[in-house]
């Protein structure tokens, strides 16, 4: 029952990681970022590339994957997203497209492809990342086969989350935040540079993806188009957990993530993913406005 | 009064669209490009689809393909019962061949029981069975669907990921009941259309008359549809829901209403791509086919049936021509991208909002204006 139960917590972390940049750009900020699965892949080629060139290890690449990522997710907002504050779906379109281009960006190696150059860990080929070798050694504790990597993931989301938690509700960016989170042009008229605030908490949102990047690579490979299969999932916790509400993202990551290892180790990952996509379908039938979520005045 | 508004232009630009789709055989006579050609023509009609449910409605489905594959998938079922292929692999009946495959040892060789569920191909024996289901089971499930949403007043965004998370799903059951429906290699090695005895070659001028002349009834219907009174009830409810309501109007109704509508088209046009194209597969339920549909009616056009129309048809055909060569096919995913970010940015009304202000420009220079207002225009230069 224990290792069930770690499985889903582990699956439940991988969630909480993706959905946690989700719940600051679209909880706190009304964006349909389709593109954060891409600023997850850039974070996952950063470590691939910091490793090959740099000769970097998994924990200097997590710093250096938030820090690209973060820009990457400042840019997008400067150029694009600026102009759609307020257009929720005209977001979730235009992050398509640029999410599209992400991707074609990385398979086409910045254009080098074009002059017949081949960058290594570039293109449209699989990479992957070594995991430090002593995250790699399962161990033993009273009997329960501890996985030292699925740990590793879980104590880094417990801390960023705690993290995004402080910044939100202890710093006073954070309460600049939550009073354009609540209203816009109130919080400018209070002499809040809406603006500023609101690209920097994109690109710190932005950043935690290239976080969540770094961490898949350590068991996924690495390949353009592996953030269009988690972004979905993340939005899912999100709009489940309540927009705008850190811990709602917390639990309903924690929710959907034991119910898809539960029903994995009964029948099989299909049905279990089928499983979560329809207890997700009910639960936003049910409450749109999310398990938790304030009340707007 | 602009010129845009009149009536008269809107007939235009449908009739030059309708007459150059129709005429099309004559210039090309390129079997495989018209077979192309057809293809896009059923994803135009996945175009004005998506305008008739997002442009007119306010409801934008991020789950169309969960109507389209249905579509396909049914009438794909009856095509495959009638290509004996599983015949030559030593069947003594035409069972579909992948059951053949998956059947356990000494299972007999009939739909009753080959795999557990087969039966349910049975009725599929019939053709027109399937072709009939292909719009009846979309319609029936969007129905079930909408009437669940908008009873519950769910609005917006909800709807979206609502409609998407439920393709994803419908997607993942598709997969798992491999036995039934052959998983992720969906139904190909399909046989033709058949009608009074004619059989439909997907590569023969008449299948691409099919698809044209399917593909102007619909738009002709759906632009009739959306200037009845319940269409223009429908805008009032897109553009505020809560005055609508208050103006005693059942506001859930309509869309269910239209909702159902707009499956059923794209049930029609799942049942009309696997006519041209000989396979349905998973792959209709992808989500990344779902948001292409509504990225083409946003280029052509999200307000204009017409336009999104055009706008699928146009950037299907580029990205074919594109796609001979592979470094071009990948730059044109990127052209494409940036493309969607700049309509966007700049041109909310696509193609058609450009045919709309061509047409008002030559209107003022010529100092005519249209004299009522009713519909939206596209212009029929954007077609070429």
């Amino acid at each position: 029952m224990a290792d069930i139960l770690f499985i889903g917590l582990s699956l439940s972390s991988i969630l909480l990681l993706i959905a946690l940049g989700l719940a600051i750009t679209y909880g706190a900020m009304g964006v349909i970022n389709m593109a954060h699965g891409e600023l997850v892949m850039i974070g996952a080629y950063t470590a691939v590339l910091s490793g090959i060139y740099l000769n970097f290890n998994m924990f200097v690449a997590l710093p250096l994957a938030f820090f690209t990522a973060a820009a990457v997710g400042l840019l997008i907002e400067k150029l694009v997203i600026r102009r759609l504050y307020g257009r929720i779906i005209d977001t979730l379109l235009a992050t398509w497209g640029v999410a599209i281009l992400l991707q074609q960006a990385i398979r086409l190696q910045f254009g080098a492809t074009f002059f017949d150059v081949t960058v290594p860990g570039l293109g449209p080929g699989l990479q992957n990342i070594d995991v430090p070798s002593f995250l790699n050694k399962p161990f033993d504790v009273a009997g329960f086969t501890v996985q030292p990597y699925r740990t590793f993931i879980i104590a880094v989301t417990l801390i960023l989350a705690a993290l995004t938690w402080y910044l939100f509700y202890r710093t006073r960016i954070g309460m600049q935040v939550r009073a354009i989170m609540r209203n816009p042009d109130m919080a400018a008229s209070c002499g809040i540079d809406v603006r500023r605030v609101s690209a920097l908490t994109f690109a710190y949102g932005s950043g935690l993806a290239g976080v969540a990047g770094v961490l898949l690579a350590g068991f996924k490979t690495v390949q353009p188009d592996m953030g269009a299969a988690v972004v979905v999932d993340g939005f899912l916790v999100v709009v489940v957990g309540g927009v705008g509400s850190l811990l709602g993202t917390g639990l309903a990551a924690l929710l959907l993530g034991q119910i898809n290892g539960i029903v994995a180790v009964l029948s099989n990952d299909i049905v279990a993913r089928a499983v979560v996509f329809g207890v997700v379908i009910v639960l936003i039938m049910w409450r749109p406005q999310g398990l938790f979520s304030f009340k707007n005045r | 009064m602009r010129l845009s508004d009149s009536p008269y232009v809107d007939v235009f630009a449908y009739g030059m669209f309708i007459a150059a789709i129709l005429l099309l055989p004559l210039v090309m006579d390129d079997p495989f490009w018209l077979n192309r050609i057809a293809k896009y023509l059923v994803f135009g009609m996945l175009g004005v689809a998506i305008a008739l449910s997002w442009g007119y409605a306010g409801i934008l489905n991020l789950g169309q393909g969960l109507f389209f594959g249905i579509g396909a998938y049914m009438v794909a079922m009856s095509l495959k019962l009638q290509s004996y292929t599983s015949l030559q692999q030593g069947s003594d009946k035409p069972v579909p061949d992948f059951m053949l495959w998956n059947a356990e040892p000494g299972a007999p060789t009939d739909l009753c029981c080959i795999v557990p569920g087969s039966w349910i191909w049975q009725p599929f024996q019939a053709q027109w069975f399937g072709m009939v289901m292909s719009v009846v089971v979309p319609v029936v499930i969007s129905y079930i669907l909408a009437t669940a949403i908008f009873r519950l007043r769910v609005s917006g965004v909800y709807v979206a990921i609502i409609t998407l998370a439920l393709v994803l799903l419908a997607r993942l059951l598709l997969i798992d009941a491999q036995p039934l429906t052959n998983g992720f290699n969906g139904l190909t090695d399909l046989g033709w259309l058949t009608v009074a005895g004619i059989e439909f070659d997907p590569y023969l001028t008449a299948t691409y008359y099919i698809i044209a002349v399917s593909l102007s009834v619909v738009l002709v219907l759906a632009r009739l549809l959306i200037s009845t009174r319940a269409g223009l009830i429908l805008q009032s409810t897109r553009d505020d829901p809560k005055r609508s309501r208050f103006l005693g109007f059942d506001v859930a109704t309509y869309q269910v209403f239209f909702f159902t509508v707009s499956a059923a088209i794209a049930g029609f046009a799942g049942m009309l791509y696997v006519i041209a194209a000989e396979f349905a597969s998973p792959s209709f339920m992808d989500l990344t086919f779902s948001i292409s549909m509504v990225v083409w009616a946003a280029v052509g056009g999200r307000s204009s049936l017409l336009g999104a129309c055009i706008g699928a048809i146009l950037i299907n055909t580029i990205e074919a021509s594109a796609s001979e060569t592979e470094l071009l096919q990948e730059s044109w995913r990127a052209v494409i991208g940036l493309i969607f970010v700049l309509v966007v940015l700049y041109l909310p009304r696509g193609l058609a909002g450009i045919g709309q202000e061509t047409v008002d420009w030559i209107g003022r220079k010529a100092g005519i204006s249209g004299r009522s207002r009713s519909g939206r225009v596209t212009n029929p230069s954007a077609a070429e």
